[in-house]
């Protein structure tokens, strides 16, 4: 997703490069839609392939491109066979096919596909393979003159294929050894002037510093460190790249003989967009197959990338790819391939499977979620656990709900209830109760920055708005534009110190919450491994420049007239380029008027139904919520190089989101009711590796405030909470819930042991890791000994109330777990209460052994 | 590693739980845990080098030119020490008689001159950034030589008094080395009622109590666990063994317990909070930390933007030149100065000319620390400042140095990176523009 999709829909198809998805392009076998009732059989066919076709039920062949156009002398264009087998695989058949072609004068292919042009015409390209004939047109125009050269894409690309402005290396920050390159070639200009004119990168001067050595030398071109140095003739920190007399080298050996010139304008050098074939592979393990990848430049002109391109395993231990292009499947499991050419990537999502399926059985969504969800499981192979208990299903969706147990009364009541809708209405009472409103508002409350400095009336804005169900697009635009001194314009203000951030901080923290985007790193330099850049960065800041408080009022506004602290009116300075920037949007487009409200600009630009970024951050952050984690993780670091694991769910959620009128309910709802969110954590032999997929509940550590009420509430002993001196001392009102706390001023050892995050001047961070810090506490903390023992607390009411041993374990498993124990649970823990020294402490010690549990301390 | 439910042995009962003894408790039979108790990374590295390192921590900054850079201008007298030709400020009279053990840096260049950012880069070698989190210095060198006798590597003692100290907790913490490697974070060892929580049995609960508590969690728990390997639940196992071997470790709680000093001692180090945290920072060191963090002073005491000569001779010189004097008589007499390094320092320095209110403000430019012991050379003074103190006038020492001559003192390999979870490289003695820092080879 570059800056140039923001005002286009993606198209999710490739269709320039796939027209074969379309029907009638395709060669003798076109309908793939039904596998053939038996294999078919041809007398042209080795006997290798159709005992290929008699074992996997082959259907559904095809000749990738079906059409395609080549320009200009020695134009190339691989092409790949591929089928389905019975269980649904597509397989590479290409090593076993036989190329020919209805004319060989205009063409010559060999015979893994690779077809080079010869003459201007067009030629039919066959490829035969277990008795299928398959037929592809190919145009050919130009071939009397040479592809022009350009810079961006043949030297860049020799830049990009071999790695050397990666991140790591010459694309980093700085560059590495004083050779500066932009990051994957996202600007060959600059590249180009490094690499010809030399000189080094500053990070806070748009100047470049001494020494201006060149890296070329047209003089003797054999001997420039563009070529000594990758080829290891002179020591290079990044090793060898390139042998003497590779392609690569000759490509850039003759560059310089020609002068090193820049070459072909933009249109014809630069990459609009990459394509991949296919864009998805589902493998078993052991299988290969290799990938097609398309350039389309920005003069339309479209060519065959595979062997120019860079090609990058996000786990290698589960698939594997070589430096051409070809993806092997190791071990069960899920990766990425990014495929970088100059400027541009473009991934392949793999998936491993770990055996396929013949008989998958049919599994029934609830909603357009469990059909996004369960078509994913279908293609992997993977089976979903079933439904969840109804036990199960209380305690998850009143923690992700309310963030509370429900009590062993409610727990008792829902179990004996015999309505087939009682889940759906018990989401209902939930959505509508006083909890959720307390609880969504502790959520927004983190990813919002409710700080000490700002609390009071900046939560009560966020309850309100929740209690009232306000649109979460108006939400945004109160908190993006805020004027005055209402709630939403206290987040300006920072945790402690009680300053007014400055504008590249707020702005920094605002496209982080709604757009779901860091754009933090760009703040100093271009953003290191993204294409965002500094003067994006500094573009949108310029939109908070006007905003001051006014002194003693603590009123912000727009002034852009100046006060006593900037006379001149504030501005926002570039900090490398030294200038005042104007406001511009992150696609790099100017806002409509250079207005009096340039934030109310900004708040339409960024909830604006054309910025997918909007919706999509905010169901994300939801989902993440009943889910443990975003189907982009983490939750606020979209961008290309990090994809969603379900990119068609994120767009139909964010899509159903806007159209509710961004009614947040709505949303929490259909998640709620899907089979998705519904299922049981049971394991089976296709899930249980599977923790992305959602094909069963993983068990999610509950957040520090909701374990500690959670514990209060199982007890029966309320928390008293202390307040800070610094704020005058003394403790909060009884009956305070922990998820109602500010958290700079109440301190509380066991929320900061379970990692509470205190720390707000940025946004606050959750920490879910073991601690040794938790397991003493555990063992011998105060809210595992003392609360459990009290005299008014639960274990004390149910002894004294004369309940016998199996009704006690039965109310606390209520309380704890939302369950009844097991036949085999209520036996041994009754032998062990009979064992213990006392009646009592067998008791206290079965709240223990509750409380301390993964059952209790996980949502699952 | 996810332990199986066996070796966790919470399921014996009673009565063969007192046959056993308390060491089934961590599912270890006593070959195992003997072989635990020698088994550290320590065991493997060299005697030579330092073990661990103490930080006095000098919060709010000291003004150089009237601690360890005497100039004229200072109100200060600059008095000679043992070591020959270093001179410091006449108000440590007995840190002057240990000049031989001390190294000064003279010419420290740093880049952040508010506390809570100052704080940060001193502590991490990096600036602040919203986006990027940083280990501190702490939790790297916790990692890199990993805990001594089941003891929690990094301990900083006491804890802050102030609110704000949220501001400053991320220049302390592990970023994403992992939460082992956070400090734990101990009250103040001088209150009459100090008491470290959750570090010893409450009076309600016995050894045998905690066996019969986890015979019910195994028992709730058995299914679940059977189930679900979540990475986190092996942790929690290990973690849980380490906690049950503090609480039942004599050697653990001894190293917390201040109280086995004789009155001497403690009034030799100060009844003071920064005295008794020196104090109990040399005890958990001598039991196997790897490094403390000491403070001690009242908020922001080092901060003297108002009366800084009266404040610097009336209250914070005297503190720190009883403290650190006795910590290194204390150490060398133990045998220890060799393995500790002692390193004392605040987050900046402070301007070289006063104020209206007689005071000094914040000074990044060119300031001035000391350390010692670990092996690292004595009585040398590295670079200089100018005439007036305000800029380096020889040999700049930036933090990414200073880290990697105490890293190189412990044995670790300064060159070394890390990558953060977003993939941005990190040195761990990181200099100014991200370039790797260099050990001061005039010390180590």
């Amino acid at each position: 997703m570059g800056m140039s999709d923001w005002k286009r829909p993606v198209r999710v198809l490739v269709l320039s490069l796939l027209p074969i998805l379309a029907p009638g392009h395709l060669g003798a076998d076109g309908d793939r839609q039904t596998p053939p009732a038996e294999p078919a059989a041809s007398p042209n066919g080795s006997a290798g392939s159709d005992r290929l076709v008699a074992r996997n039920g082959l259907w559904g062949f095809r000749l990738v491109p079906s059409r395609v156009r080549l320009l200009g002398e020695g134009a190339f264009q691989s092409f790949l066979v591929v089928a389905t087998d019975s269980r649904g695989l597509e397989i590479d058949l290409t090593p076993e096919a036989r190329f020919s072609l209805s004319d060989d004068r205009l063409a010559q292919v060999e015979p893994e596909g690779l077809l080079t042009a010869r003459r201007d015409g067009e030629v039919t390209l066959r490829a035969e393979v277990a008795g299928q004939r398959l037929e592809a047109t190919v145009r050919i125009e130009g071939t009397g003159r040479a592809r022009p050269f350009g810079f961006a894409r043949d030297v860049v690309g020799v830049f990009t294929r071999n790695g050397c402005n990666g991140s790591e290396c010459h694309g980093g920050v700085k560059g590495r050894g004083g050779f500066k390159l932009s990051l994957h070639g996202i600007n060959p200009r600059e590249d180009y002037r490094w690499t010809v004119k030399g000189g080094v990168y500053q990070v806070l001067s748009p100047k470049a510093a001494e020494p201006f050595d060149p890296r070329v030398s047209l003089e003797e071109p054999r001997q420039s460190r563009l070529l000594l140095k990758p080829a290891l003739e002179l020591p290079h920190g990044g090793g060898q790249r390139f042998e003497r007399g590779s392609a690569d080298y000759r490509r850039l050996l003759e560059w310089i003989r020609q002068g090193a010139p820049y070459g072909a304008g933009p249109s014809e050098s630069r990459i609009q967009r990459l394509e991949v074939f296919p864009r998805e592979a589902i493998m078993e393990p052991g299988a290969g197959r290799r990938l097609l990848v398309t350039a389309v430049f920005e003069d339309g002109r479209a060519e065959d990338l595979s062997p120019e391109v860079l090609y990058e395993s996000s786990d290698p231990a589960v698939i594997d790819v070589t430096p051409s292009g070809v993806v092997r499947a190791l071990k069960p499991g899920q990766a990425r391939v990014t495929i970088r050419a100059a400027g541009k990537l473009v991934q392949v999502r793999c998936g491993v499977i770990r055996q396929p399926l013949d008989n998958y059985p049919e599994v029934a969504g609830r909603n357009f979620i469990d059909d996004l969800v369960f078509d994913r499981l279908r293609e992997l192979h993977i089976v979903p656990a079933g439904l969840s208990s109804d036990s199960a299903f209380l305690r998850r969706v009143c923690l992700d709900l309310t963030g509370t147990l429900p009590p062993p009364e409610r727990v008792r009541e829902f179990l004996a209830d015999r309505d087939s809708l009682k889940r759906e209405h018990l989401i209902e009472r939930l959505l509508n109760s006083p909890e959720f409103v307390d609880y969504w508002t502790f959520r927004f409350a983190d990813f919002f920055r409710v700080v000490y400095r700002n609390a009071y009336v900046y939560k009560s804005w966020i309850r309100e708005s929740l209690a009232r169900n306000k649109p979460y697009d108006q939400m945004a635009r109160e908190r993006v534009a805020g004027q005055g001194n209402g709630g939403p314009t206290r987040h300006f203000i920072k945790s402690i110190s009680g300053e007014v951030m400055r504008p590249h901080e707020k702005m920094g923290e605002d496209v982080r919450v709604f757009l779901g985007i860091r754009l933090d790193c760009a703040q100093c330099h271009d953003h290191p491994y993204e294409t965002w850049t500094q003067d994006q960065f500094w573009g949108i800041t310029a939109f908070y420049g006007q905003l001051t408080r006014i002194r003693d009022l603590s009123v912000f506004m727009d002034d852009v007239s100046g006060n006593e602290e900037q006379p001149e009116g504030p501005k926002v300075i570039h900090p490398r380029r030294r200038r005042e920037v104007a406001p511009s949007f992150l696609d790099g487009s100017l806002p409509p008027s250079t207005g009096i409200n340039p934030r109310a600009e900004l708040a339409d630009w960024m909830t604006s139904p054309a910025n997918p970024y909007f919706s999509q951050a905010i169901v994300n952050r939801v989902w993440a919520n009943f889910f443990g984690k975003g189907l982009v993780e983490p939750v606020d670091d979209f961008r290309p190089g990090n994809p969603a694991s379900h990119p068609e769910l994120l767009q139909a959620l964010a899509r159903d989101f806007r159209r509710s009128g961004y009614d947040l309910r709505h949303l929490m709802r259909a998640i709620a009711r899907s089979g998705t969110y519904q299922l049981s954590g049971d394991l089976n032999s296709t899930n249980r590796e599977d923790e992305v997929n959602h094909s069963r509940a993983l068990p999610r550590r509950l957040e520090a405030e909701i374990l500690l009420d959670a514990i209060s509430s199982v007890t029966g002993i309320e928390e008293a909470f202390a307040v800070h001196e610094y704020v005058g001392g003394g403790t909060e009102p009884k009956g305070t819930r922990a998820i109602e706390l500010v958290p700079e001023v109440t301190p509380s050892q066991f929320l900061e042991v379970y990692g509470r995050p205190v720390s707000r001047d940025s946004m606050p961070w959750r920490d879910y890791r073991s601690t040794l810090r938790q397991a003493l506490h555990l063992l011998v903390g105060s809210t595992y000994t003392t609360k459990i023992a009290a005299k008014e607390g639960r274990v004390s009411r149910l002894l004294s109330a004369g309940a016998s041993d199996r009704e006690i374990v039965r109310e606390l498993y209520l309380a704890a777990l939302s369950r009844f124990p097991t036949a085999d649970e209520e036996t041994r823990l009754q032998d062990l209460i009979e064992m213990a020294p006392s009646r009592r402490k067998g008791v206290e010690n079965l709240a223990w052994g509750l409380l301390a549990s993964r059952q209790f301390t996980y949502n699952h | 590693m996810d332990l199986p439910i066996d070796q966790l042995g919470c399921c014996r009962p009673r009565r063969e739980f007192l046959r056993v003894g308390a060491l089934s408790l961590l599912g270890l039979n006593l070959r195992q845990y003997l072989a635990l108790e020698a088994a550290t990374p320590a065991a493997a590295r060299s005697k030579q080098k330092a073990q661990a390192c103490i930080l006095l921590w000098l919060e709010g900054g000291p003004s150089q030119i009237d601690t360890w850079d005497p100039k004229p201008h200072s109100q200060f007298n600059a008095i000679p020490t043992r070591a020959d030709g270093i001179r410091i400020s006449e108000i440590f009279p007995r840190i002057a008689g240990h000049m031989d053990k001390l190294a000064i840096v003279r010419s420290m260049h740093t880049e952040e001159n508010n506390h809570p950012q100052g704080t940060h880069y001193a502590l991490t070698g990096h600036r602040p950034n919203p986006a990027l989190k940083f280990p501190s210095l702490g939790s790297i060198i916790s990692r890199e030589l990993g805990p001594r006798n089941n003891l929690p590597p990094y301990i900083m003692v006491p804890e802050h008094q102030e609110t704000d100290f949220f501001s400053y907790m991320d220049a302390y913490t592990s970023a994403f080395l992992g939460s082992e490697y956070d400090p734990i974070i101990l009250p103040d060892p001088n209150h009459e009622s100090f008491q470290i929580p959750d570090l010893s049995l409450p009076d309600t609960l016995t050894a045998a109590d905690i066996a019969d508590r986890r015979s019910f969690l195994q028992a709730v728990d058995r299914g679940f666990r059977q189930k679900e390997k979540h990475a986190e639940f092996g942790r929690m196992d290990r973690f849980t063994n380490q906690a049950l071997t503090m609480l039942l470790s004599p050697k653990v709680k001894q190293a917390f317990d201040l109280s086995q000093e004789s009155d001497r001692t403690k009034d030799a180090y100060g009844r003071t909070r920064v005295g008794q945290s020196v104090l109990l920072a040399r005890r958990l060191v001598e039991a196997g930390c790897r490094f403390v963090t000491t403070s001690g002073y009242a908020h922001g005491a080092w901060d003297t933007h108002k009366d800084n000569d009266q404040r610097l001779r009336d209250k914070l010189a005297p503190t720190l030149d009883q403290t650190l004097s006795v910590l290194l008589e204390d150490l060398q007499q133990r045998g220890l100065l060799d393995s500790t390094v002692v390193l004392a320092m605040g987050e900046f320095g402070r301007t070289p000319h006063l104020n209206a209110n007689n005071g000094r403000d914040h000074y990044p430019d060119c300031w001035s620390l000391i350390l010692g012991g670990g092996g690292i050379q004595g009585g040398r003074v590295v670079g200089a400042s100018d005439e007036q103190g305000a800029q380096v006038a020889e040999r700049r020492v930036t933090m990414g140095d200073l880290f990697a001559t105490i890293y190189k003192a412990m044995g670790i390999d300064w060159t070394k990176e890390y990558v953060n979870p977003g993939g941005r490289p990190l040195y761990i003695a990181n200099s100014i523009d991200d370039v790797m820092g260099q050990p001061l080879h005039e010390l180590v």
